[in-house]
C-alpha cells in the first residue's frame, strides 16, 4: 500500500490568483502532497508603527513593534509562549491591528484623565488575542508616556507547587510570595525604570520594614523597588507600597498610570492554588497579597489612570472553567469590585483579518503552501491561536 | 471457530474486515479523474472496494503518510494525542529550519536550506528505508541469519518504526517529539542514528551473502 511511488511531490505551479477569494480549484483541490511553491504573497503591513495613531483603516494589517521597546516590555513576559517563540522564528514582534484594540486605542485617546479610572475588560474564548491586544495596548501606554502597572499572566502566580511562600508579617491571615512579588518589581523596573527616574517621585512616608531597615519619606521609588528586590522577605510589602505611592502621584497629577492585568478573574476570585504553606496549609488566591494589592489599583479612588483588565477561562486550575463569559468569570463579588466596566469582546478572525493573518504566516515561511486556506479557516474556526497551531505543519 | 477455519482455507487474514477480492479505495478527486483519463476505471468499475478510512479526507492538507506515521505513533488508541505528538513535531521541524534559514547570510545558503516541514519528512522516511532485511533460516541445527529481500510496505514500515525508536530513545528528559524532529531533518539530510542503523543491516546483509541461498531450501 505505502510504495513509494505513491508519494511523489505535485509540484504546483505557482497562479497568480487573488488571495482575498480563493478561486474554484483552491476551494476544491485535492493534492495529495505539498506543493513547493516559492511563496511570493507579501505580509499586509502598515508602516504606521505608533499604535496612538491607529485607526479601522489598519484592522488586518500588521505592524511590527522596535525591538527596544520589545525588549523592554515583554522581555520578563507578557506575550504568551507560542508568540514569544513566534518572534524568534518570524525574526520579528509583529501585532496585527484588530478591531477591540482600535476601540480602546480611540477611547484613551478621548479619555478626561482628571476623572476616576474606567475599567476596560476584554473577554472572549482562549486563543482569540486577548493577551496580544493587551501588548499592543501597552506599547501604547509607552509611547504616550503612562507609568505601566503591568501583571504578564496571574496565573503564573498560582500554578506551580515549588513556588516560596510565607506568611505576611503584618497579618497571618495572608500569604507572600517574596520570589514572585520581587521578580514583579524588576518587571515593573524594567518597564518603567528610566521613566520613573525621569519622574522623580518620591516617598510620601517613612517605611519601616525592620529594626534596621527603612525607606524614609522623600527617598525615590526606585530605593523603594530595589529594597523590594534585594530584600525578598519584604517584596509582597515593597509592592503594596509602591503601587500606593504611584496612587498618591497619579493624585496628585505627577504622572500617569496605566494598568495592564492578564487575567484578573484568579485575582478577585478565590480559586484553588497548587501552592502550600510551610505548615501544609492549601493556598487560595484570596489569601495572596499581591492578590489584595492588584485588586486595590482597579478601584476608582484614583485619576490619571487607565485600567485594562483580561478575563480568562485559563486563569485557573486546568479545565475548572468553562465558560468565557464576564460575569461567571468574575463571579458575583469580583463583578461588583469592577462594576461599573467596560466588557470588550475579542472574538475569532474575520473573513479580511484570516486572509491577512494566513498571508503573514506565508509571507514568514509559517505556512509553505498555498492552497487550502479554506479548510485551515474552517479546521481552526478562526480562532488565532488554533490557526497558528494548524499552519505549524504545513 | 468454524468461520476463522473457512477463511484460514481461503488465506484472508482472521478478523479482516474486507476479503481479498476488496481493492484499496480511491476517495480523492485527483486520483479517480486519473483513472477516468487513463480508461482504467471502466476496468474497475465492477469490483468491490474497502470502504474508505474514517480518518481520511479529500481536504488538501491530507496526507496519508503522515496519516500512517500518525498510526505508528499511536499507543493504545490514543490517536488524538498521536496526532498533537506529529503537529508538535513538524511544529519544531519548521522552527528548526526557519530559524537556520534566516540565520543564513547569503542566497546561495539559503537555497540550500529546507524549510518545508512535510518534505523533510517525506525524504526522511524515504531515506530511512532498507533495501534487505535478515530473516532467521534453520539450517542443520543451526539458525542463520539470511538476507532476503525487503516488500515496498515492509521497508516503509521498518522506517517509520526506527525513527519512532529513535525518538524514543534516551535522553529521556527531551521530549519525544523534538527528538523526532530532529532525527527527522538528521535523516533527510542522509545523517543521523536511523541512518547508521540502515547502513548497519546493509553491511550485515553484505557479510552474510554466502547464506542467500538458504533461503530457497
Amino acid at each position: 500500500m505505502l510504495s513509494s511511488s505513491k508519494f511523489i511531490f505535485f509540484v504546483k505551479t505557482a497562479n497568480t490568483y487573488n488571495k482575498l477569494v480563493p478561486n474554484f480549484t483552491q476551494l476544491f483541490s485535492t493534492n495529495a502532497a505539498p506543493a513547493a511553491v516559492q511563496s511570493t504573497v507579501k505580509a499586509k503591513r502598515t508602516s504606521e508603527n505608533n499604535p496612538t495613531n491607529h485607526t479601522d483603516d489598519h484592522v488586518g494589517l500588521f505592524y511590527t513593534v522596535p525591538d527596544s521597546v520589545q525588549r523592554q516590555l515583554f522581555s520578563t513576559g507578557g506575550l504568551p509562549k507560542s508568540f514569544a517563540a513566534n518572534i524568534k522564528t518570524f525574526t520579528e514582534c509583529s501585532f496585527m491591528v484588530r478591531k477591540p484594540a482600535v476601540d480602546l486605542i480611540q477611547r484613551l485617546n478621548a479619555t478626561d484623565f482628571s476623572r476616576p479610572p474606567v475599567r476596560h475588560v476584554l473577554y472572549g474564548q482562549p486563543g482569540c488575542g486577548k493577551s496580544i491586544i493587551l501588548a499592543h495596548l501597552l506599547h501604547y501606554a509607552l509611547v504616550n508616556k503612562f507609568v505601566i502597572i503591568h501583571v504578564p499572566w496571574t496565573w503564573n502566580w498560582f500554578r506551580r507547587d515549588w513556588t516560596e511562600v510565607a506568611y505576611n508579617s503584618k497579618d497571618r491571615r495572608f500569604v507572600d510570595l517574596p520570589v514572585l512579588s520581587a521578580q514583579w518589581l524588576k518587571h515593573f523596573l524594567l518597564q518603567n525604570g528610566t521613566y520613573i527616574d525621569a519622574l522623580q517621585l518620591r516617598t510620601s512616608q517613612d517605611y519601616v520594614w525592620s529594626q534596621r531597615e527603612q525607606t524614609p519619606a522623600g527617598s525615590p521609588l526606585s530605593a523603594l523597588i530595589n529594597h523590594g528586590i534585594n530584600r525578598v522577605k519584604f517584596a509582597g510589602d515593597c509592592v503594596a507600597a509602591l503601587l500606593q505611592e504611584l496612587k498618591l502621584a497619579c493624585n496628585e497629577d505627577k504622572c500617569k498610570a496605566f494598568v495592564a492585568i492578564d487575567g484578573f478573574n484568579a485575582l478577585v476570585n478565590d480559586y484553588e492554588t497548587r501552592l502550600k504553606t510551610e505548615d501544609k496549609v492549601k493556598v487560595r488566591t484570596r489569601m495572596v497579597t499581591l492578590s489584595r494589592s492588584f485588586r486595590q489599583v482597579v478601584q476608582q479612588d484614583w485619576k490619571n489612570a487607565a485600567v485594562l483588565l483580561t478575563v480568562d477561562q485559563l486563569a485557573a486550575s486546568y479545565r475548572t472553567l468553562d465558560s468565557h463569559w464576564p460575569i461567571h468569570l468574575l463571579g458575583r463579588e469580583g463583578f461588583e469590585t469592577i462594576d461599573p466596566f467596560i466588557p470588550i469582546s475579542v472574538t475569532e478572525y474575520s473573513d479580511l483579518e484570516l486572509n491577512s493573518a494566513l498571508d503573514y504566516y506565508e509571507d514568514r515561511m509559517w505556512l509553505q503552501r498555498t492552497e487550502g486556506r479554506q479548510d485551515l479557516g474552517f479546521l481552526s474556526n478562526r480562532n488565532p491561536y488554533s490557526l497558528m497551531e494548524l499552519c505549524a505543519g504545513l | 471457530m468454524l468461520r476463522g477455519r473457512l477463511l484460514s482455507v481461503i488465506s484472508a487474514r482472521q478478523m479482516a474486515m474486507f476479503g481479498p477480492e476488496f481493492k484499496e479505495p480511491h476517495f480523492r478527486k485527483s486520483e479517480l479523474e486519473e483513472l477516468q483519463k487513463t480508461g482504467e476505471i471502466s476496468k474497475i468499475g465492477h469490483i468491490p472496494f474497502k470502504a474508505a478510512p474514517s480518518a481520511a479526507t479529500v481536504s488538501p492538507l491530507y496526507d496519508p503518510l503522515l496519516e500512517k506515521f500518525t498510526n505508528y505513533v499511536m499507543r493504545k488508541g490514543e490517536k488524538q494525542l498521536a496526532r498533537d505528538l506529529m503537529a508538535k513535531t513538524l511544529q519544531s521541524v519548521k522552527r528548526i529550519q526557519v530559524q537556520k534559514y534566516n540565520a543564513a547570510q547569503t542566497e546561495e545558503e539559503k537555497a540550500e536550506i529546507e524549510i518545508n516541514a512535510m518534505k523533510i519528512f517525506h525524504k526522511a522516511v524515504e531515506n530511512c528505508k532498507p533495501l534487505l532485511t535478515l530473516t532467521p533460516v534453520k539450517k542443520g541445527g543451526a539458525t542463520y541469519q539470511v538476507p532476503i529481500n525487503i516488500t515496498a510496505e515492509k521497508a516503509s514500515f521498518t522506517s517509520m518504526n526506527w525513527l519512532i525508536e529513535a525518538a524514543k530513545s534516551p535522553p529521556k528528559d527531551a521530549r519525544f517529539y523534538n527528538k523526532l524532529a530532529h532525527e527527522l531533518i538528521n535523516a533527510a539530510a542522509g545523517t543521523g542514528k536511523v541512518i547508521k542503523r540502515k547502513q548497519e543491516l546493509h553491511k550485515q546483509c553484505e557479510a552474510n551473502r554466502a547464506y542467500a541461498h538458504y533461503r530457497w531450501g
